[in-house]
């Protein structure tokens, strides 16, 4: 036995990463399809469709709570949604009397007519099929999921988890009480079995097995496909840093809404199989529980990964219809052998619910990630990549299609008049007028508090402002959201670093294209040719970005950007501002923390870029930067500009120096200026 | 009855239910100030707490509702229950925290939220799988003693309630106020590292608050037990949306809120439930989620402030 | 010596946010930290009060090295902080605020003492004992603040920024009473910006940029030298310091 298995392990051992994948999946695919074959038990065969309907409501959880991190905590109610609208369009439960409305729909096949109870008048029988009310609960779940979505995605992790848990409660109860439409505590019953080509599923599990097998495998592959497109970039990057994932140009209410829409989608196809398979609904099977236990799946499994919630949701279901009740034999068993009554008699299928509050507990404090983390799917990097010796920049002889190209008109490209900023009492900017001139370099200097940042977030639309106007080409950008403010030009990074920490670096470039890219959902789940072709080039004008910092990004690629040196994230963030394709840079201190050696070659990939045409702003405290690089300077001091015009020039200005190294009391009593 | 009567019975009704979910919101709400974290497993210290005080009313040889106290012994008997539930569900909140949550101080996202779901469920079916799914029946050892006020009764347990309530608030309101440690969980609740130095220490500040709400829910508990004469597994669920609501209606972190969103919605529920029956829970609901879309400061509160 | 800081290097995450750092504070100077944006002021303050540890050297306090003590015993043993835009705790009136200062020590003729000292030094903070600490105009706040620190009666008062945000007027009483103050007996170490205010009223000054001090000496040397401006407007490259 031995011999064959080490005979078997070899060959195994010397495939390669993909191939084995591959092979494993068709492994697991045969065991699927054949699994009632071989084990013709039909409860046994019944609890694995459960489970992988179970898979499913977890796959969907996952995209809200995994990808998108919106914590979701009633998801239950999409799952009662798509349940009740199949049950009640499919069972007894309508009966509005017979009209000439009815006959296209009976034509459609969607109802029937039939005879009343009270004898004469006719009555609508519904009769929607199994297989239209899959995509048809999908739609009005996730219709409902946006018209909840819409007021309340907007607010922060707990409030929002709290506001879901809301909502997951108040659809049961209204199904509990809205005794005409759905039949109350009592629960819907006489809900049609699907039926194939004239052919009734019954009660047999195992054609149900099937259809949850294939819907298993149909989601999983949805999952995936989304998760390593645009649309799941998106998601994750809003998960990470929302106010990043804005200033990136991802449109933050859509993209939240999409997740919640599309979750809400799943969430009732499983619940339309469900009730397909009991012929019945009641309220209990929908509550808060059910939210909780998806939840526990999800955590078990691992937040965001979508092998490992699948995982997660067999083993728990599984747990509780098999191996709860075999364990609770043994011990029953052995505690007959030691004569211990409560052995004896201790059941544990009630206790699953405890197991699941260990789970959740257990998880967080010891194993975060889930049993099967979220991976990264990873390209090997080229023998090249990986012995690339750091190289400085400057690239004359790169071409950079689409970046700058702004020629020195004269024309100013970004106006900034009258702009005021107040925070409750504190006025951050007063008033404030700043020209940046087409294809030059304008920097914004000042001591701390002056409220350099404050004007990089009113022009990128993160904080309102009171008055004035910002014109960038001509365009007026006050009062629009950050998304849009992105894609019309203004790409920026951030005093602090903003990156997306557990995204990889070339991750975090193609988020910055996320604007420039324009595949939808539908073309990242099918993946055509042109959405290929566009991820490709993406990639491609990504590395041509990479390689303006010579070699030390390009070799990092798919290294998470959280393991990365300062100097290197740093690099990355401009590296992501610039793959948006930018009419004008809004660099904020991006030689923080950078050693002199480091700050020079920094200065001259800027001059570079400057040269090819783009825009830059920037705020720098460091003088020399600011000498080599700015054809102007702009002085900030308490909210005003208080000096500007040629670096040399506000270098000696007696006034700037004041700014920064004091006023002498006395003489700004005196009114010496 | 007339209609002024019923009116005035329900807000009787009301009231009693308020200083309840007062008591409730208020020990939610002093964790959620400090730590701004939603603590769910505080409604299931409630639901154990009431089950503590039933077990040591049974102690004392109450069961039912024959035998009947009044003067001293009677007084020595509410208080020992009271003393000893609240302490004990004190200790169970201080358990909670010192285990599962300061491991997961530093944690940022729903890891810490998460886990007291986790700790909530643990209570839930520990009680659920010990004491079984059947309500128990509470004693209640107070005289039978009913006032008329205006064709609406008032029983002596609610004044009871009511004064056991007042006296808890008061207390907690002069303890937050006056006392050292007391102003110590204000400063940390506005401002942790300008507490921290003055020399506050942040764990122990944190281990009060958990003490001094988890104690009320057990005060809660035993109220609950005391009004309905009964207790299950259950109430943690019920009562809590409702203390929860109130909280968030009041201000979460807010201390007079969670009195005021208390009361408020004590109120509702009584006069809500006569008029309209199951759907009351509903309206709570959405009067939680209203708030939260529309006002999620609350009544009374500050908004509480991003994380980022 | 009061306090000193031996070869401290603090990092955060991989960033170097002080490099190799020394300084010597005796009993009874005022010490200025100046320096331009983002030099590492504020972590040196950090570092003192203990919200920070160093990855390596050295904090030795009254003879003790003190670096691996939470923030708590530091205060006890006699260092106490003026933060940085006050952060007065803002829904608690002024004079809760002054008892937070004093929180790790017990009521009686000494807290008196001290309560009347800094009513003395601050009238106007008296006159607003009572009023909510948030409503204060930022000058006020900069004195409850002040107060808030002498009522742990320090040995040693940390002040970060004192001048931030205030008005000329209000700066001059502040300087004034932090000179007061160091007349009274206690010792100052000032992180500010404002080096010309800072160095009216300093003994001795250390310049820091980018994590590193590149100037020290005593404060009359360092108004006379004009590397101040280079320092503060980053252009210094690393000088061998005067003293």
């Amino acid at each position: 036995m031995s011999s064959a298995l080490t005979l078997l392990a070899r060959p195994i051992a010397w495939m390669p990463e993909a191939r084995r994948r591959q092979l494993g999946l068709a492994i697991l695919t045969v065991f699927a399809v054949t699994f009632p074959v071989w084990h013709n038990n039909d409860a046994d065969i019944d609890s694995m469709a459960n489970a992988a309907s179970y898979a499913v409501l977890a796959l969907g959880l996952n995209i809200v709570v995994g990808f998108a991190g919106l914590l979701d905590l009633g998801y239950a109610a999409f799952f009662a949604i798509g349940a009740y609208t199949y049950g009640i369009l499919s069972s007894f439960q309508l009966q509005p009397a017979w009209s000439e409305f009815w006959v296209p729909f009976q034509w459609l096949g969607l109802v029937t007519k039939m005879a009343g109870d009270s004898g004469d008048a006719s009555v609508v029988h519904f009769t929607l099929s199994f297989w239209l009310a899959l995509p048809f609960s999908a739609a009005f779940a996730a219709f409902w999921g946006i018209v909840f979505g819409a007021p309340t995605l907007r607010l922060r992790g707990d409030y929002l988890a709290i506001v879901t848990l809301g909502f997951g409660e108040i659809v049961p109860i209204v199904v509990r009480n809205w005794d005409s439409l759905t039949n109350g505590a009592a629960g819907l019953n006489g809900v049609a079995a699907p039926r194939l080509f004239g052919w009734s599923f019954g009660v047999d599990a195992t054609p149900y097995y099937y259809v949850a097998i294939v819907m298993v495998a149909l989601l999983i592959f949805i999952s995936i496909r989304l998760r390593d497109s645009r649309i799941g970039r998106a998601w994750m990057a809003i998960r990470e840093d929302e106010i990043a994932a804005g200033a990136m140009g991802v449109n933050l209410t859509r993209f939240k809404l999409l997740a919640f829409a599309i979750g809400a989608a799943f969430g009732s196809m499983t619940g339309v199989f469900y009730v397909a398979k009991l012929q019945t609904a009641t309220p209990d099977m929908f509550g808060f529980p059910v939210s909780v236990m998806i939840l526990v799946m999800v955590v078990f499994g691992g937040i965001g990964s979508v092998w490992g919630v699948v995982v997660g949701a067999f083993i728990l279901q599984l747990l509780q219809s098999w191996w709860l009740e075999d364990l609770t034999g043994w011990i029953n068993a052995f505690g007959h052998m030691v004569g211990n009554r409560w052995l004896q008699h201790v059941d544990l299928v009630p206790s699953i619910e405890l197991i699941f509050g260990f789970i959740l507990v257990g998880m967080m404090l010891f194993r975060r990630q889930g049993l099967i983390p979220a991976v990264r799917p990873q390209a090997a990097l080229s023998f090249d990549q990986q012995h690339a010796v750091v190289q400085r920049g400057g690239f004359t002889d790169l071409k950079l299609q689409g970046l700058g190209g702004d020629v020195r008109t004269g024309a100013a490209a970004m106006e900034v008049k009258g702009v005021t900023v107040r925070f409750g009492g504190l006025t951050a900017l007063n008033a404030v007028d700043i020209t940046v001139p087409n294809g030059s370099v304008v920097a914004v200097i000042g001591p701390n508090g002056s409220g350099k940042s404050t004007l990089f977030n009113v022009i990128t639309g993160l904080v309102p402002a009171e008055g004035g106007s910002i014109r960038f080409h001509g365009e007026e950008l006050l009062g629009l959201p950050p998304h849009e403010i992105l894609r019309k030009g203004v790409a920026r990074t951030f005093q602090n670093l903003r990156l997306f920490p557990n995204l990889t670096v070339m991750e975090n470039a193609l988020i910055g294209q996320h604007a420039r890219l324009t595949t939808g959902v539908f073309r990242a789940i099918l993946r055509p040719p042109g959405t290929r072709a566009e991820e490709d080039a993406a990639r491609t004008w990504a590395m041509e970005i990479f390689a303006i910092f010579g070699n030390r990004l390009a070799p990092r690629v798919t290294q998470m950007v959280s393991g990365l040196s300062y100097a290197n994230r740093r690099r990355i963030e401009i590296a992501r501002a610039l793959a948006s394709r930018p009419r004008i840079l809004l660099l904020d201190e991006p030689t923080a923390g950078m050693n002199p050696a480091e700050t020079l070659e920094l200065a001259e990939q800027i001059k570079s870029l400057n040269a090819l045409g783009l825009t830059v702003l920037l705020i720098e405290h460091k003088l020399d930067v600011v000498t080599t690089l700015a054809d102007t300077v702009y002085v900030l001091d308490h909210g005003e500009v208080i000096a500007y015009g040629r670096p040399d020039e506000v270098r000696r200005n007696e006034e700037v120096l004041r700014a920064y190294l004091g006023r002498n009391a006395q003489a700004a009593a005196a009114g010496v200026a | 009855m007339t209609f002024t009567s019923l009116l005035l019975q329900q807000t009787i009704n009301g009231l009693s239910l308020g200083a309840m979910y007062a008591l409730l919101a208020l020990g939610f709400t002093l964790v959620y100030g400090i730590l701004e974290l939603i603590n769910f497993s505080h409604f299931n210290v409630f639901m154990v707490g009431s089950f503590i005080a039933l077990w040591v009313l049974q102690l004392f040889g109450l069961t039912g509702q024959d035998v009947i106290l009044t003067g001293l012994p009677l007084a020595m008997v509410l208080l020992v229950a009271f003393v000893v539930t609240m302490t004990a569900s004190g200790v169970i909140g201080v358990v909670i925290e010192r285990l599962c949550l300061r491991p997961l101080r530093n944690v940022k996202g729903p890891a810490a939220m998460i886990t007291t779901i986790g700790v909530s469920y643990i209570l839930f079916n520990i009680i659920l799988l010990w004491v079984g799914a059947q309500a128990l029946n509470y004693p209640n050892p107070l005289p039978p003693v009913k006032f008329n006020v205006y064709g609406a009764t008032l029983d002596v347990r609610v004044v009871l309630i009511w004064a056991v309530a007042m006296v808890l608030m008061v207390a907690l309101h002069l303890f937050v106020q006056k006392s050292r440690i007391g102003k110590a969980m204000r400063a940390t609740a506005q401002d942790p590292e300008a507490a921290r130095m003055m020399g506050v220490e942040v764990d122990r500040v944190v281990v009060m608050a958990f003490f001094l709400g988890s104690a009320l829910a057990g005060a809660a508990g035993l109220i609950f037990g005391l009004y309905y004469n009964f207790t299950s597994f259950i109430i943690g669920f019920t009562a809590g949306l409702r203390a929860f609501t109130a909280a968030v209606l009041g201000g979460i972190g807010n201390v007079p809120g969670a009195m005021l969103g208390g009361i408020i919605i004590g109120l509702v529920e009584a006069l809500g439930g006569q008029i309209a029956g199951a759907w009351s829970d509903v309206i709570i609901f959405s009067i939680l989620v209203l708030v939260l879309v529309f006002k999620p400061s609350g009544l009374l509160g500050r908004m509480a402030p991003n994380k980022s | 010596m009061l306090l000193e800081f031996r070869h401290i290097d603090t990092y955060y995450g991989d960033l170097h946010v002080l490099k190799d750092v020394n300084y010597a504070i005796e009993e009874g100077e005022i010490i200025a930290l100046l320096g331009g944006n983002a030099c590492g002021k504020s972590t040196t303050m950090k570092t003192i009060m203990g919200v920070v540890r160093p990855a390596r050297g050295q904090v030795i306090y009254q003879g003790q090295p003190i670096e691996r003590l939470p923030t708590s015993e530091r205060v006890r043993r006699g260092i106490a902080p003026v933060l940085e835009a006050r952060r007065l705790f803002p829904r608690m009136t002024v004079f809760e605020n002054l008892e937070m200062g004093a929180y790790l020590r017990k009521r009686g003729p000494e807290f008196d003492q001290d309560l009347e000292r800094v009513f003395t030094l601050f009238p106007r903070v008296k006159e607003r004992r009572e009023q909510i600490a948030g409503t204060l105009s930022g000058g006020e706040q900069q004195m409850v603040a002040m107060g808030r620190a002498l009522m742990a009666r320090p040995k040693l008062l940390c002040m970060d920024e004192p001048s931030m945000g205030l008005s000329p007027l209000y700066v001059e009483q502040v300087f004034d009473i932090i000179q007061e103050i160091n007349r009274q007996g206690t010792t100052i170490f000032m992180v500010e910006q404002n080096a010309n205010m800072a160095l009216s009223i300093a003994h001795r000054a250390y310049v820091l940029q980018t994590g590193q001090v590149v100037l020290s000496g005593s404060a009359s040397e360092l108004r006379r030298n004009p590397l101040i401006r280079e320092a503060y407007l980053g252009e210094m490259q690393v000088a061998q310091p005067l003293v």
